[in-house]
């Protein structure tokens, strides 16, 4: 299996349906429906990246991302919405999201964006990994 | 053209905004359900034709009940929409106010339950039929609406916020309630107060009073604005 991925969207039908297809595509993807709910998934079962529509009731996306970029910036975040403005874009770029799509979105494209998630989330773990280690010797800094 | 003559055109058009705006919102939902059924029908067929998987004959039956099911949302969404737009088609009109309220109710779904509310319409015992304009009329009913989401987003958290619009019995007197079954909000002394609000009232010549009991108003023709 691939990298674990969050989907969060109050649209179940539809969130239900892609996480089907991404599993088909081996990848570890599971759905959730409120905002909430994806916030406690990240603190017990953080995923690699998470998938978050904008608009949702009661706690928005922006919320959501807000909040795992402050206790868990290596998480990837994509936006998925059906509600894009040019303003949502810029804001969510800035808050720290890894990419941002319209729905209704193709499936190969959005799966491209997971995989270049995965690689730059691997690539920040090498960094900090590296830094943890001391220059000369390579072991770990106490 | 008089000044409160181009607000009022300002606020409708806002008004038309809002409404396009959670329209188009839906519509972009359907189509992104619809879109990953029938990707999921695809990538099924393909793994079929590559032998991996067959086919399952009742997964793809459920799969097409799916998407119908999403036309069907749509379908009925544009009806709606369509009706909505030639709401400014006539001037003045008997518009039946209980088909008013579902239709806007329809459209702003999304927007009422962004607020976490549910809404309830029940049945009007008589005709519930107002002489106006059928555009101001709705913008009235979803400005309650707004009114009401508003003052229920001042509850405390995990309260269930339940509205439920109901008819008068005297078909002389027309008259529309909004009632709320959480009544610890506060937001109740204030309502229509904005100029904006007292405008559109007097646009359709209709009064609000607030409920005797309960907390809710009343939109009237006859009433007297308390």
């Amino acid at each position: 299996m691939g990298p674990r991925i969050l989907l969060v969207d109050d649209e179940q039908e539809f969130v239900q349906t892609l996480a089907e297809r991404l599993q088909m595509r081996d990848m570890d993807s599971y759905a959730v429906f409120d905002g909430p709910t994806a916030l406690a998934q990240v603190q017990s079962h953080p995923p690699r990246i998470l998938i978050i529509d904008l608009k949702m009731p009661g706690m928005d996306g922006i919320q959501v991302l807000k909040q795992v970029k402050q206790t868990h910036p290596g998480i990837q975040v994509i936006i998925l919405t059906g509600h894009g403005s040019e303003q949502d874009k810029i804001l969510c770029m800035h808050l720290g999201a890894f990419a941002y799509f319209q729905k209704p979105v193709d499936i190969d494209q959005l799966v491209t964006a997971i995989k270049q998630g995965y690689e730059t989330a691997l690539s920040n773990d090498q960094k900090t990994a590296t830094c943890d280690r001391h220059p000369r010797t390579g072991s770990r800094q106490p | 053209m008089p000044n409160h003559d181009l607000s009022h055109d300002r606020e409708g058009v806002t008004f038309f905004g809002t409404l396009s705006a959670a329209v188009t919102h839906d519509m972009k939902n359907f189509l992104a359900i619809i879109n990953e059924n029938a990707g999921l029908l695809g990538d099924l067929a393909a793994r079929a034709r590559n032998g991996h998987f067959p086919m399952d004959p009742q997964k793809a039956a459920l799969i097409s009940e799916k998407i119908r099911k999403q036309v069907n949302r749509a379908d009925e969404m544009i009806k709606q929409f369509n009706r909505f737009s030639h709401s400014m088609d006539h001037a003045q009109e008997t518009v039946d106010m209980e088909e008013m309220v579902h239709l806007v109710a329809g459209l702003a779904e999304r927007i009422i339950r962004h607020h976490e509310v549910f809404l309830t319409v029940t049945p009007a015992p008589v005709p519930c039929r107002i002489q106006g304009h059928r555009f101001d009329l709705l913008h009235l009913i979803f400005r309650a609406f707004e009114i009401t989401c508003e003052i229920l987003d001042k509850t405390p958290e995990d309260t269930q916020k339940q509205v439920t619009v109901s008819f008068g019995s005297d078909p002389l007197v027309p008259e529309i309630c909004f009632m709320c079954d959480t009544g610890t909000a506060s937001g109740w002394d204030t309502l229509f107060d904005d100029p904006k609000d007292r405008a559109l009232l007097d646009r359709v010549n209709m009064h609000m009073k607030k409920a005797a009991t309960g907390s809710g108003f009343c939109l009237c023709k006859t009433c007297k604005t308390q």
